[in-house]
């Protein structure tokens, strides 16, 4: 079956790959999302499915047929990095590195949804992914000035 | 100057609190320690995380990313029950199932590696595995083989209670409480007789469990009779160590591979029933083999924080000064673990001639423990930092000044001073911070069964390092430069600690050094990265390699330029001369070099002897607790450690962050559940297992004191990874202790127990 995964069309064995996670992983080789919880409890394997939010350990490979499905490593444009990861780089927002794929395609999914969000705003979006390394202020501190940077330019 | 040849002496050395003696090497020189004063440039800066470009875009293969040509996959079968002996297991079924290739059960693998006993003694025991073509194949294999094991089974104890029962069935054969580990100093009963108050209480912490996002795993290759396993570790060389014997293979013959690394917090010390079981099914099939704990596993069979039950009578003159310490500790360890228990910081926070801490450690039918984050102290903090804030509140004294007058101003274990210990700056500095003394604990106006409390606990843990730790620094033909170092980055920043630390000795810039680490084959020895050790033990040895590839530059440099060497210096990937203008590129000597490589060596010597090397620190919380409903919100924390010289201050105020939120999780929620009845763990999950999320996060405040200490190692720096866990447990309960106006003894403080205090 066909789906589009970080604007290219790609073709995956649904029948290989029960869940969109295994199919990313396995056989597209993008293994930026990750195996954590498997069950929906982490966000370490978020990805954007047709624009949603989406746990892609519990996405079923069979039912992602010609949607548009965006991962962690379709965030840069070519080797441009989205401002989110160039702040989460300068803000120190990830030590181990293990969630931080599925804590940026949370967030850029937060900011396209509100530009401006409050602390608050963010806490709640962000709730869903967990960190070990208790990386969450220098989380919500890169998320913060992305936000503020783009109110400040516009 | 160069070419030395180190010296082997023997030695007394400091191993986890216990002295030990061992040969160590004396590096033929050590450089001057870098003091509070002198001019630094790299080392003190917060250049970002070196690897943080591969982590942000996803393209950071940790171990569970790694796919080899042919690979397959294993699952480990595990025991549902605690106690027994497995009577039957059929592997024949698995075998013909779709895409199996191999089944291995008991009786099956090298008795080196313990697997697949018959014996079980807790439940997540491996009992047998599988490798097939996917996961999936693996999984569905594994289910069939778990649905065909048939026991005898045995009683079992899973509380401390029940293992320490006149009538306990037997944990393990060789019986269920170890002796009592008794340390005691000075006169006890005459302290408690000097006393004008003494009380008395019991504390009690629970199980905690790592909850590293990577699950332990591994992925075995064989080349012949080499074995390249990639392994999630904080120990290379440890793995090496542990898969060669387990296989009976010379450790040349094994290579381990570590790059990435999605957290350890002390679990992933050493080679496990995944690297045997890759190892063996990769053997046997010749295809490399993936086998990566699912979480269930990884909750129930990769260590944890033991409980502890610590009685603790702490006596006092009326002005403070503490007269007598006693602890009496109950750790129920799991089926294994090793002895790090709560009595140490007993021993080391306070000034106090008379001291007794016993611990009995008793074995249970659950998963072992394994180190975590300030394993001990962690659990100790929270009975001694308890019962000083209930001495406190018995003296009617502030509880930072009832500290402050109790200062440890010597190790008094064995009467010998501190490399450096600036706690009572900590305390001075996190009052300031916190308003301490203007912050009162009266209830917020805005909703009445809402109260506000404030708490303070202090941390001791010791991060001097030591030997053995080897570096190589190269510099390379177009002076860019790499070091070579044996380490592991689990996430702490060790990458980008170690090539700041080069950069600075070589006078190169930044972003011409990387640090190449993870590789058994082909890189120098360092010791796993436990103890907050990392900094202080591979840290001197890369400065120690850089200081002799820059001696070797500034050699060939005085040739080149022909001027002495004494009027030569680096700074920014540049040769000096002090005496004229004249300024020699690194990128031009070496390109006058030619395919010469410059290659310095270094190690890091022993620890100054009779010295105690810590790092302390002090953490203040503010709470909020509902009355009604039990539930803690904590605002605020603030904290202030002293740990030497902070090589990079962005990322160690990271290990702060982590630290205090891992032991907020510690104080208000984590626990690992286990039904008394069947023995079982109840929470093997991360839904039911709580780890903070960013919605439980409170400001966080956290510094450093900033100096070098130039006793411990010659950059100045100790350990920061594990101490600021260690206080924060016992400065929140404080807070909820002054927010409801009644002690609390026993962590998580969910609110089924902050109401049920509140009816004590």
């Amino acid at each position: 079956m066909k789906l589009t995964v970080n604007g290219t069309l790609r073709e995956v064995d649904a029948a290989r790959s029960p869940t969109l996670l295994a199919a990313l992983r396995d056989q597209l080789d993008l293994t930026g999302s990750k195996l954590v919880c498997d069950r929906g409890e982490c966000g370490a394997c978020t990805v954007r499915l047709d624009g949603d939010l989406v746990y892609a350990c519990l996405t079923l490979t069979a039912a992602c047929e010609n949607a548009q499905v965006q991962t962690v490593e379709g965030l840069a444009s070519g080797n441009e990095l989205h401002p989110l990861q160039q702040a989460f780089i300068s803000h120190d927002a990830a030590q181990c590195g293990f969630c931080t794929p599925g804590q940026l395609v949370t967030a850029a999914a937060l900011l396209e949804r509100l530009p401006n969000p409050s602390d608050g705003d963010i806490r709640a979006a962000m709730s869903g992914n967990l960190c070990r390394c208790g990386t969450y202020p220098k989380i919500i501190a890169a998320i913060r000035a992305v936000a503020d940077e783009r109110g400040a330019a516009t | 100057m160069t070419g030395h040849r180190a010296r082997f002496v023997q030695t007394t050395v400091e191993v986890e609190g216990r002295t030990e003696t061992r040969v160590v090497e004396m590096p033929a020189f050590e450089p001057a320690p870098w003091t509070a004063d002198t001019p630094l440039s790299i080392v003190g800066t917060s250049p970002p995380r070196v690897d943080a470009f591969e982590k942000v875009t996803g393209r950071a293969r940790y171990t569970a990313d790694i796919v080899r040509p042919g690979m397959l996959h294993a699952v480990i079968v595990r025991s549902p029950v605690a106690k027994g002996t497995l009577t039957a297991i059929d592997l024949d079924a698995a075998r013909t199932l779709p895409g199996v290739r191999a089944v291995m059960g008991p009786g099956e693998a090298p008795a080196g590696t313990r697997l697949f006993r018959r014996d079980v003694g807790y439940a997540g025991q491996p009992l047998a595995a599988v490798a097939a073509d996917s996961l999936d194949d693996a999984r569905r294999a594994a289910h069939v083989v778990a649905r065909s094991l048939v026991f005898d089974l045995a009683p079992h104890a899973v509380t401390l209670g029940d293992a320490m029962a006149t009538d306990a069935p037997n944990v393990r054969s060789d019986g269920n409480v170890v002796e009592p580990d008794v340390v005691e100093r000075g006169d006890v009963a005459r302290g408690l007789a000097d006393a004008d108050v003494t009380i008395t209480r019991e504390y009690r912490t629970q199980v905690a469990l790592h909850s590293a996002l990577e699950p332990h795993g591994a992925v075995c290759e064989w080349t012949g009779d080499h074995l390249t396993v990639w392994e999630s570790t904080q120990g290379i060389f440890r793995v090496r160590a542990d898969v060669a014997k387990a296989l009976g293979m010379p450790q040349g013959r094994v290579r381990v591979l570590k790059d990435y690394m999605g957290g350890g917090f002390g679990a992933k010390n050493g080679a496990g029933a995944h690297t045997y079981t890759a190892a063996l099914f990769a053997r046997t099939l010749g295809l490399p083999v993936r086998c990566i704990n699912d979480r269930e596993a990884e909750q129930m069979d990769s260590g944890n924080r033991p409980a502890s039950v610590q009685r603790v009578t702490i006596a006092a003159r009326r002005d403070g000064t503490l007269t007598a310490l006693v602890l009496d500790a109950h750790v129920p360890l799991g089926i294994s673990g090793w002895e790090g228990g709560p009595g140490q910081i007993y021993h080391e926070l306070y000034a106090c001639p008379n001291v007794r801490t016993s611990e009995t450690w008793v074995y249970i039918n659950a998963g072992g423990m394994q180190a975590f984050r300030g394993p001990g102290y962690v659990e100790g903090a929270f009975g001694l930092e308890s019962a000083m804030n209930a001495l406190a509140r018995e003296l009617r004294m502030d509880p930072v000044a009832l500290r402050r007058k109790n200062l440890a101003t010597r190790d008094q274990r064995v009467d010998r001073p501190f490399s450096g210990n600036r706690l009572d700056e900590c305390y001075v500095e996190g009052m300031k911070r916190f308003g301490w003394d203007t912050t009162s604990h009266q209830p917020p106006t805005t909703n009445s069964h809402v109260r506000r409390g404030r708490g303070v606990a202090a941390q001791t843990w010791p991060t001097g390092g030591g030997p053995p730790s080897y570096a190589l620094v190269r510099i390379n033909s177009d002076a860019s430069v790499d070091v070579l170092a044996g380490t592991q980055d689990l996430g702490t920043g060790a990458r980008t600690v170690l090539a700041q630390i080069a950069a600075e000795a070589l006078g190169a810039k930044f972003d011409t050094v990387r640090a190449i680490i993870g590789d058994t084959e082909r890189l120098p020895y360092t010791g796993n990265s436990w103890g907050s050790m990392t900094t202080p033990s591979v840290g001197p040895a890369v400065r120690m390699a850089a200081e002799d590839a820059r001696l070797q530059l500034l050699e060939a440099a005085a040739q080149i330029m022909e001027l002495p060497i004494e009027d030569l210096t680096t700074a920014g990937s540049e040769v000096l001369a002090l005496s004229c203008s004249r300024v020699l590129p690194f990128s031009e000597l070496c390109k006058k070099l030619g395919s010469l490589q410059i290659v310095g060596r270094g190690s890091r010597g022993p620890n100054p002897p009779n010295v105690a090397i810590v790092t302390v620190g002090a953490q203040f919380a503010e709470v909020e607790v509902d009355v009604e409903t039990g539930v803690v919100r904590v605002l605020r924390i603030v904290a202030v450690h002293d740990a030497g010289r902070i090589i990079n201050p962005v990322l160690a105020e990271s290990q702060l962050h982590g630290g205090i939120i891992q032991g907020l999780g510690y104080a208000l929620f984590e626990e690992r559940h286990i039904d008394r009845e069947r023995g079982v763990p109840l929470n093997t999950n991360l839904h039911d297992y709580r780890i903070p999320t960013m919605a439980d996060i409170p400001a966080i405040d956290a510094s450093f004191l900033f100096g070098s200490d130039t006793v411990a190692n010659h950059t100045g720096a100790r350990g920061i990874a594990e101490p600021p866990i260690i206080p924060t447990a016992p400065a929140i309960a404080a807070a909820v202790a002054d927010a409801l106006g009644v002690e609390v003894r026993e962590i998580p403080l969910t609110p089924w127990r902050v109401l049920g205090a509140l009816v004590e």
